[in-house]
């Protein structure tokens, strides 16, 4: 599991300082902390960013919002991003609104409303709302990543790493080239969001990475998988993937 | 010398046919006392006796005026109209207008009781105007009609009139013949001036023909006659004859002397075509006051026409006015209402903000001036390194920031509140995770004063709430809690889901608790500030009024429950959804 990027856009160091200081004792990795709007654009485009933290005012001047209409403005490097603000003033607040940002956080802040807001504004970006704050889940599936909430922090998982998912009842067995991990999310909800075209259900409860399949045993209805993992492959789901297998190979 | 003679019978001839009625005898008396008679039996009308009166009286201008005047101005029967039409043509026939005469006559209706009459005057007027044939017609329907119906007339006259016509139309033998029988029957008569007229027609007859012999003596007679009588008429008549059969022998003298008598005769007579006049302008006058009288009333009628109109649009117009000044005068009275409300309010508010501004400085003054002793101390005590001692001065400048910030907090959240500054947006909040957060700030205080805290709230209860001002809310509430609970105590948050439409969110403590009249003070809406009663521990009240405020603004609904000495219970209902 990987650290989730944060970029941050503060213009005072004591403001900065603290929030570094909570999201590192969260476990966040802070890929820079940007000043100016500039700075922040250099930031975007250098490092692989999960989230931003932006500051309305740099310099006293609404600056943030400028970089958050930028963040918009990028056609596939669409990332979510969150306000700070310590004004609860509503002029600035329906200015900030017209660029959707998909969370704020009104300072002062303490550690469990700064932390909630970063999930939150997850949470909303990828349309899986109640995933971390509800009960039932931890997990959000994207394109490229299971983001996974473990314990007070926040992960992250390239589905390409992903080998098996084995499930089972409420729970999900995630086994990846190098470690297993348990995640709570509806098996409906993981078919739902993983790419199709990457993951086939080869039984009622199992999900295998396609590209990690090495052989696949039809009499013994074993499907074998990188880093010696099997999966059981049951009669409904057989000749699906026989053929899809062929036709890709 | 024909054509002279010609010229002369021309005037003669008007004269013969005259007193078909004799005004001075006993005959007259009884024609006009019958017509009078019959026409009081009448209908009583306002004219009726005045024209009979004048009739009898021989007043005929005054008998045409008023019966004008009756036309004019009262409904009038056939019958009644006969009678004036036949008065009026009889007077206008006594004034010599004989056209008038003739037109009233011939008004006169066919069953008119005295028609015979009606039309011997009509043949009478006729054969003066010379209309002989008009005249013969009249006279001959007459001829063989009883005395006793002709009301009066004579059969001899009518006979004598007959006669004149056939005169004047050359007929001489039917004249001779008629003109005859009728002097031999006015000479039984013995009526002087009938006779004379009688005799001077039978000369005229005779002088036409140039029977001079037979016409003179004749013409002579008549004048003898003439003489004995008062009739001016006759008279001149007679005079003028015997002039002009003086003057064709060539008596010149003579016939000056005839003609100068005349003269005489003929001035007495002579005013007729004046009296005329008068009567046509009299009837003009009339007509043209009732004109005058008819275009006053219709100007009178136009006039209060548009009075009326007048007074009915300015009643409407002054009706509007007044529903408009009275509709304004209420607006104006309402309105001065609600300023006046307004006033109380504003001041009532103004009066709350200079005693919040007092005690808020007041309290800030002290906290910082509570700091301020406290460094001094610090340092102190950091020079003789009493570490932990430092430390416990640390802690307590804590403290006290920490309540001076929420005092400012609240009051900044306060001013955004008033001035409606601050960010609403109601969301689907998770209340467990808010109140979490809210806690997050109490641990250490919580810690410090040995008061456990719990947050039972479900993780499933969601309200329609906004963030932050719930924030603000739980923040003061909890505040509260800690600050009127002692160690040991027990603060614990948790809700009450049994409604379908209303969350209820509970601070419950079991501190020091509040009387029923605190209570009830705290939950007043006006209420804002209560008296510091004792520092420390009562606040500003802001912090009350702001939950109450905020509560309100997400639609949930404020209760506190409490027993002194045992515990206060703060309950929020807020809605689940969007209401």
């Amino acid at each position: 599991m990987e650290h989730i990027n944060i970029l941050i856009v503060e213009d005072k160091p004591q403001q900065s300082e603290v929030l570094v200081q909570i999201l590192e004792e969260n476990n966040f990795n802070i890929v820079g902390v940007a000043t100016t709007f500039k700075e922040a654009v250099a930031l975007f485009y250098a490092e692989h960013v999960d989230i931003a933290i932006i500051d309305i005012f740099l310099h006293d001047r609404p600056d943030g919002i400028a970089f958050a209409e930028f963040i918009d403005a990028q056609p596939n490097g669409l990332k979510p991003f969150l306000f700070l603000t310590s004004a609860t003033s509503r002029d600035i607040f329906e200015r900030a609104k017209l660029t959707k940002p998909f969370g704020y956080i009104v300072k002062p802040y303490n550690e469990l409303e700064l932390i909630y807001a970063i999930e939150n504004t997850i949470e909303k970006f990828y349309g899986q709302e109640d995933s971390f704050s509800g009960e039932d889940e931890n997990t959000i599936i994207s394109e490229d990543h299971l983001f996974i909430k473990k314990g007070k922090s926040l992960k992250k998982v390239h589905v390409d790493q992903i080998i098996l998912i084995a499930v089972e009842e409420k729970y999900c067995n995630i086994i990846t080239e190098k470690e297993k991990f348990v995640i709570l999310i509806s098996l409906v909800k993981i078919l739902e969001l993983l790419d199709e075209n990457k993951f086939y259900r080869t039984h009622r409860n199992f999900i295998v990475n396609i590209q990690k399949i090495e052989e696949i045993i039809p009499q013994d209805n074993l499907i074998l998988l990188e880093g010696e993992y099997t999966a059981t492959l049951s009669g409904k789901y057989k000749d699906d993937i026989i053929n899809k297998f062929r036709t890709l190979k | 010398m024909y054509l002279k003679i010609n010229c002369i019978f021309f005037i003669i001839l008007f004269i013969f046919p005259y007193s078909l009625l004799s005004q001075k005898n006993a005959k007259d008396f009884v024609f006009k006392e019958k017509i009078s008679e019959g026409l009081l039996q009448l209908e009583n009308f306002n004219y009726t006796s005045k024209i009979t009166t004048f009739f009898i009286n021989d007043q005929p201008d005054s008998t045409l005026v008023y019966t004008t005047k009756a036309f004019n101005t009262e409904t009038i029967n056939t019958k009644l109209s006969d009678y004036y039409n036949f008065l009026r043509g009889f007077s206008f026939y006594k004034k010599g207008v004989l056209i008038e005469a003739e037109k009233e006559l011939l008004k006169v209706s066919t069953d008119f009781k005295y028609y015979y009459t009606v039309i011997a005057f009509l043949g009478t007027v006729t054969l003066e105007s010379s209309q002989f044939e008009k005249a013969l017609n009249y006279f001959k329907q007459l001829e063989y009609i009883p005395d006793e119906e002709l009301l009066t007339i004579k059969s001899a006259k009518v006979k004598d009139n007959i006669g004149v016509c056939y005169l004047h139309l050359e007929k001489y033998e039917e004249a001779e013949r008629y003109l005859k029988e009728s002097l031999r029957l006015i000479a039984q008569l013995q009526d002087t001036i009938r006779l004379t007229s009688a005799y001077g027609n039978l000369a005229n007859l005779y002088y036409e023909q140039y029977k001079d012999n037979q016409a003179i003596p004749l013409f002579e007679k008549a004048y003898a006659l003439a003489k004995t009588t008062n009739d001016f008429t006759s008279k001149k008549h007679t005079a003028l004859n015997m002039s002009v059969v003086e003057e064709n022998r060539k008596e010149l003298a003579k016939a000056l002397q005839y003609r100068k008598e005349y003269e005489q005769w003929t001035d007495s007579i002579n005013n007729q075509s004046k009296i005329y006049a008068t009567v046509e302008a009299e009837k003009k006058i009339a007509v043209e006051k009732k004109e005058k009288e008819v275009a006053i009333l219709k100007a009178d009628n136009d006039v209060k026409l548009a009075q009326r109109n007048t007074y009915l649009y300015s009643a409407i117009i002054l009706f509007v006015m007044l529903g408009v000044s009275l509709y304004f005068y209420r607006e104006k009275v309402q309105r001065n209402k609600i300023i006046k409300q307004q006033n109380e309010d504003l001041d009532d508010l103004n009066a709350t903000k200079d005693k919040l501004f007092s005690i808020v400085s007041h309290d800030l003054r002290s906290s910082v001036n509570a700091i301020k002793t406290s460094n001094k101390k610090l340092v102190q005590t950091l020079e003789s390194e009493q570490l932990t001692k430092v430390n416990h001065l640390l802690q307590n400048n804590s403290t006290i920031v920490n309540n001076a910030y929420s005092l400012l907090d609240n009051l900044l959240n306060w001013a955004l509140l008033q001035t409606k500054q601050a960010f609403f947006q109601a969301t689907n909040l998770r209340l467990a995770h808010t109140v979490e957060h809210v806690a997050c700030n109490y641990k250490a205080i919580l810690a410090d004063k040995n008061i456990s805290f719990t947050n039972e709230v479900h993780k499933k209860d969601i309200v329609y709430a906004d963030k932050e001002s719930l924030k603000i809310v739980l923040r003061n509430l909890i505040d509260n809690a800690i600050k009127f609970s002692n160690p040991k105590d027990a603060i614990r948050v948790y809700t009450q889901n049994d409604n379908s439409e209303l969350c209820q969110l509970i601070v419950e403590d079991t501190g020091m608790g509040m009387s029923e009249a605190t209570r009830k003070e705290l939950l007043k809406d006006t209420s804002l500030l209560a008296k510091k009663q004792h520092e420390d521990i009562i606040g500003t009240g802001l912090g009350m009024q702001l939950c109450k405020s905020m509560i309100k603004k997400n639609n949930g609904t404020f209760s506190i429950e409490s027993k002194l000495g045992k515990g206060t219970k703060m309950i929020i209902s807020l809605p689940k959804r969007p209401t």
